[in-house]
């Protein structure tokens, strides 16, 4: 019988008009990264979202595999014609991934969200206006 | 006893000036400078980097530029410190130049084959802080050199 995986197995992703929001406070195993794949993907095709966000403010360690999972995500959003950028790296995690010669040649980068959402405007734009009307 | 004294002087002058050359400096909005003063050995560098980068967080700079005027030589492990530097700030979402290469420095990275591809470099600090301001003074203009 298929255990339906708990709301803790699955990364929350947030929606702010047309971009993603994703948080990322624990350690990522493989599947809770292909977990977050799925949904991430599932959800930028879902709303036709341009932008997305992934907060690492929380991670103080990581390694290759994490950086390869960020690397992957922004290639992924890409093809679905979603801009990603990867936020509130810290210095020691970014120290980490130069040394480990991660190759993240193709991830945005911003020092926090405020910044990662301005960076994403200037690349995408602003959405048309409509009722609903959202803007960030 | 004079002897003494005068090296304990001396000692404390040395710790003195390590502390003092190791001040990361907000030169303007933004925009952070770090003055690497004196002969750099790779635990000293490795410091100052991190600091900077802690710096480049707690102020949200987009920009910091490393002025080693007053740095006499470079070598390889010092050089590949800085470069590791300017890496990793990139990969936080800030841009590090390097300023104040005096022209032996500059001989001796080429020398060394120092790999500079990735590094705005500019002679003086005053030429860096001048790029700097004119990159963060066009708001609409994609910031998407993090690539």
């Amino acid at each position: 019988m298929d255990r339906i995986p708990a709301p803790m197995d699955r990364i929350p992703i947030l929606r702010m008009g047309d971009l993603l929001l994703v948080t990322i406070q624990v350690d990522m195993h493989d599947r809770l990264a292909s977990a977050l794949q799925d949904d991430l993907t599932g959800k930028i095709a879902e709303v036709s979202a341009k932008g997305v966000l992934i907060d690492i403010s929380s991670l103080d360690i990581v390694d290759s595999f994490i950086g390869r999972m960020l690397a992957n995500t922004s290639a992924m959003a890409r093809v679905l014609g979603a801009e990603a950028v990867v936020v509130g790296m810290q210095p020691a995690v970014a120290i980490t991934l130069v040394e480990l010669g991660v190759n993240l040649s193709g991830v945005h980068t911003a020092l926090d969200v405020e910044k990662g959402v301005e960076m994403l405007r200037n690349r995408i734009g602003f959405p048309e206006r409509d009722d609903t009307d959202v803007r960030f | 006893m004079y002897q003494q004294s005068r090296e304990e002087v001396i000692r404390r002058q040395q710790e003195e000036m390590l502390e003092l050359s190791t001040p990361v400096v907000q030169i303007w909005e933004g925009i952070l400078a770090l003055p690497l003063i004196g002969t750099l050995d790779s635990a000293r560098t490795s410091v100052m980097m991190e600091t900077l980068l802690q710096k480049i967080v707690e102020t949200r700079s987009e920009l910091a530029i490393i002025d080693i005027t007053g740095v006499p030589t470079v070598d390889t492990l010092v050089a590949q410190h800085l470069l590791k530097t300017v890496a990793a700030a990139r990969l936080m979402g800030a841009d590090c130049l390097i300023s104040g290469i005096r022209p032996q420095i500059a001989q001796t990275m080429v020398h060394l084959q120092i790999d500079l591809s990735e590094v705005t470099t500019k002679a003086t600090l005053a030429e860096a802080l001048r790029f700097a301001l004119k990159r963060s003074g066009r708001p609409t203009q994609s910031k998407d050199s993090r690539e």
